[in-house]
């Protein structure tokens, strides 16, 4: 394997969940040594199962070691592996590490450069510091759902864990920021998501609205709700037969985002009189008769295949997409085919086989990410850990082991 | 910048040569408040994306307050692309930079990144785009609801009763942007060990499927993942893919519940209020029936909710360690306990007032995340040299690009 940019990086992860095991996946793509402790108290937890999909999916490019830290001789460890690492990062509650003897002031004792990263739900400190979250919980609390929907309705939001990726994808800005930061001053540090704060962020210009116009956004479908721009929502489209002999309902997204580009469409769509109204030919008209235009143009799409209608329209300089499921990314996306998106693994996966996986989207030039692990069994590597991190020969792990210190 | 007098941040130092357009702003952004020295030229009239509402003053003309935080934090300059003297001056600030973030304005100076990165040693240049820069779509034009509905974000937002859904305001390019931030700062490092400079091609319909949860864990393992019967599941609002998390309506608002993680409380919960007392029969304990009992939990949540007072609900809830979260409009933010308890908001310059505006993503202890400077306006300073020739060393000087 060539070199990658964080080769030589030492990352102990404590993380469970998505939030965090989808931070230190991409450090582990970019190249990091990435040593997912397995405690036995998250072993039994949510998404903690490795047998899972959904842990298969989080977790390449790691390494696993078991540790029990129960135990006097699995917290020893922990240290021990804390002082040899650069970045140490958890998504517990607030005081776990704590509990295991690894406060931050312990670690920064024993690693003055180590980079320590919480990833919480609410931080600590404030009165909602102990809340328990899940991504749900985090789109509810910071706005995401009740702006996410169509007018009138705030019980629709994000249709999949937004927060917990974003959450984890900050995560990793922030650690190669604080090692850019620990490369000029010598010292790691404490770093901190609340990912209650990381998606309040994201509302950043909605925020300035209402402080400073005290204007209040409210969900607005697919619409835009600053800017004018008309026809632009998801029409459906003929369906496609599934596999079962059934229908899978098809869409196609359509944005017009100028006049020019709606005279374009109204070519496409063959010149139809209703689209000939004066009153159209503006941004602003269109917005004002948005219901109408929208149902005529559902007509238009509702005869067609949505990959026709999409490559239809772009031909002419329309924006347009087929709204893609997951079986259309997979299967019938050209882009992703002829970019080469989607990979297997290596080594086959004890409980699925071949594992499939979604590259890292960046293309190095000079440190190209050319291998993706599989997802390793719980404690599948803790002898090669205890021997590359600790020096620990095979003996003593095997002593470890039988005494229950490896869990 | 260079008359900022505040703490230093965590990329102080960093030379950012800022190109980018929606697609990347955000990674811009997120350099640039971790005290990047950050340099966004805009072209005579100024940046296109200064006309993104919402406004001060609510109406089109106002200053942007999209531009305010999005392009928080940068030093400007205008630079005429069909000027030979200014493309030069684009040049050469590229080679004195560290790291260029780039949306084809580069090529559309007639520049290019590989002769940019052979030209000078260890330079990292981030070009991010749609679809990349080969492939069938690759001049496909894709605006926020189009780079969502191919990348499979509106599929599974939305309810049977709605078209697919796009999300608010600008989430699907704050996954392309922070993938671009992540690949600048990786070359970074990787510039900073060897020497070797390189170049990064990031497009926002690699970044979004990423980023979708289960939507990929289905499509490959469906069979062995429940509870869905198909590879896709159909949009279903906000009922989580487990079933387990869903928006009920309490009196007076939303809000998210779940009986996890622990659902032998929440039933406790649930039967102290005379409701889902079947479900204490230990027949539930069979391992085969837990699908079919946390289904008659979620029934009986939906009976239980609507008879509680919602901010009463959320509260008792995390007194119990049950992860429930109100549904809260932006509006109640601002009086957020939680934000205020942590000093979380920060202070913007809007109109050459100061108003309280959002915190960061994060925060790094050492190295304070902050916005640094009032967002550059092309009538007051976006051009530090506007009256003097664009001289390399006038400009660098300007911008605080000097050792």
């Amino acid at each position: 394997m060539g070199a990658r940019p964080l080769d030589g990086i030492r990352v102990l992860d404590f993380t469970h969940v998505l939030a965090g095991p989808f931070g230190t996946r991409i450090l582990g793509d970019l190249g990091a040594d990435v040593v997912k402790v397995a405690t036995a108290e998250r072993a039994m937890g949510a998404g903690a199962d490795p047998n899972e999909p959904y842990y298969i999916a989080w977790n390449r490019s790691k390494r696993s070691l078991a540790l029990n830290m129960e135990t006097d001789g699995g917290r020893s460890i922990g240290l021990e592996l804390c002082a040899r690492a650069d970045v140490v990062i958890e998504n517990f509650s607030p005081g776990v590490l704590d509990r295991w003897g690894l406060s931050e002031p312990v670690l920064r004792g024993a690693n003055p450069g180590v980079i320590v990263v919480s990833m919480s739900g609410m931080g600590v400190g404030g009165p909602w510091s102990n809340f328990v979250t899940f991504a749900p919980t985090i789109h509810a609390l910071s706005g995401l759902t009740a702006l996410t929907g169509v007018p009138g309705r705030d019980d629709i939001g994000i249709g999949f864990s937004y927060n917990d990726h974003a959450a984890g994808m900050h995560a990793a800005v922030a650690v190669l920021a604080a090692l850019e930061a620990r490369r000029r001053e010598g010292v790691g540090q404490r770093v901190e998501v609340a990912q209650f704060e990381t998606g309040v962020s994201f509302l950043g210009p909605t925020l300035l609205d209402l402080v400073v116009n005290g204007g209040k956004a409210e969900a607005s479908g697919n619409r835009l709700p600053y800017d004018v721009a008309a026809p632009h929502g998801c029409y459906p489209c003929l369906p496609l037969p599934d596999a079962e002999g059934g229908e899978e309902e098809h869409w196609v997204a359509i944005a017009v985002m100028s006049d020019a580009q709606w005279r374009s469409l109204r070519e496409v769509m063959g010149e139809p009189a209703w689209a000939r109204a004066p009153a159209y030919e503006t941004a602003a008209g269109r917005v004002a008769a948005m219901e109408t235009i929208d149902r005529a143009v559902s007509v238009w799409t509702a005869a067609q295949a949505a990959v026709d209608v999409m490559e239809r329209c772009q031909a002419a300089g329309v924006p347009a997409g087929v709204v893609q499921t997951g079986i259309d990314l997979t299967r019938r996306d050209p882009q992703l085919r002829a970019s080469g998106y989607f990979t297997t693994a290596e080594g086959e996966h004890p409980a699925v086989g071949v594992q499939p996986v979604d590259r890292l989207p960046l293309h190095f030039s000079a440190t190209p990410i050319e291998g993706y692990p599989r997802t390793r069994m719980l404690g599948e590597d803790t002898t090669a850990v205890l021997l590359d991190w600790l020096g620990m020969a095979a003996d003593e792990v095997a002593a470890k082991e039988a005494d229950g210190t490896l869990g | 910048m260079s008359n900022d007098a505040g703490p230093v941040g965590a990329l102080d130092g960093v030379r950012v040569l800022d190109l980018t357009d929606e697609r990347a702003i955000y990674g811009a952004k997120l350099l640039a408040d971790l005290g990047a020295a950050v340099l966004r030229p805009e072209p005579p009239g100024g940046d296109p994306l200064r006309r993104r509402g919402p406004f001060a003053g609510g109406a089109a003309g106002g200053e942007s307050l999209w531009y305010a935080h999005f392009g928080s934090s940068r030093g400007g300059l205008t630079l005429d692309s069909e000027s030979d003297k200014d493309v030069a001056t684009l040049r050469a600030l590229a080679c004195a930079a560290d790291v260029v973030l780039d949306n084809g304005r580069l090529e559309a100076c007639g520049l290019d990144a590989e002769s940019l990165v052979g030209e000078r040693a260890g330079l990292v240049v981030v070009r991010s785009s749609s679809f990349g820069r080969e492939g069938p779509w690759r001049d496909y034009l894709a605006p926020d609801l189009v780079a969502s509905a191919l990348g499979g974000i509106c599929a599974t937002t939305g309810d049977v009763d709605t078209p697919p859904l796009k999300l608010f305001g600008e989430l699907a390019f704050l996954l392309s942007g922070t993938y671009v931030a992540i690949g600048a700062l990786a070359a970074l490092r990787h510039a900073r060990e060897t020497g070797e400079g390189q170049i990064v091609d990031a497009a926002v319909h690699e970044a979004i499927p990423s980023a979708l949860e289960q939507v990929l864990m289905y499509a490959w393992y469906w069979e062995l993942v429940g509870p869905a019967e198909a590879p896709v599941l159909p949009r279903q609002g906000s009922l989580h893919w487990t079933t387990l998390y869903e928006v009920l309506q309490a009196q007076g608002g939303g809000v998210m519940v779940t009986p996890t993680p622990d659902m032998e409380a929440q039933l406790a919960w649930l039967v102290g209020e005379g409701f889902a007392e079947e479900l204490l029969d230990p027949k539930w304990e069979d391992p085969e029936l837990r699908m079919e009992y946390a289904r008659r939990m979620m029934e009986a949540m939906r009976a239980w909710v609507p008879t509680r007072e919602v901010q009463g609900l959320f509260t008792e809830a995390q007194e119990r360690h049950a992860p429930y979260g109100r549904v809260l409009p932006p509006e109640l933010l601002l009086e957020n306990p939680q934000l205020a308890a942590r000093g979380w908001w920060q202070s913007y310059r809007v109109g050459g007032e100061a108003v309280q505006g959002p915190g960061g993503p994060y925060r790094l202890e050492g190295t304070p995340w902050r916005v640094r400077a009032e967002a550059p306006s092309v009538e007051a300073g976006a051009d530090p040299v506007a009256e003097g020739p664009k001289d390399l060393a006038g400009v660098l000087s300007a911008i605080g690009w000097t050792d």
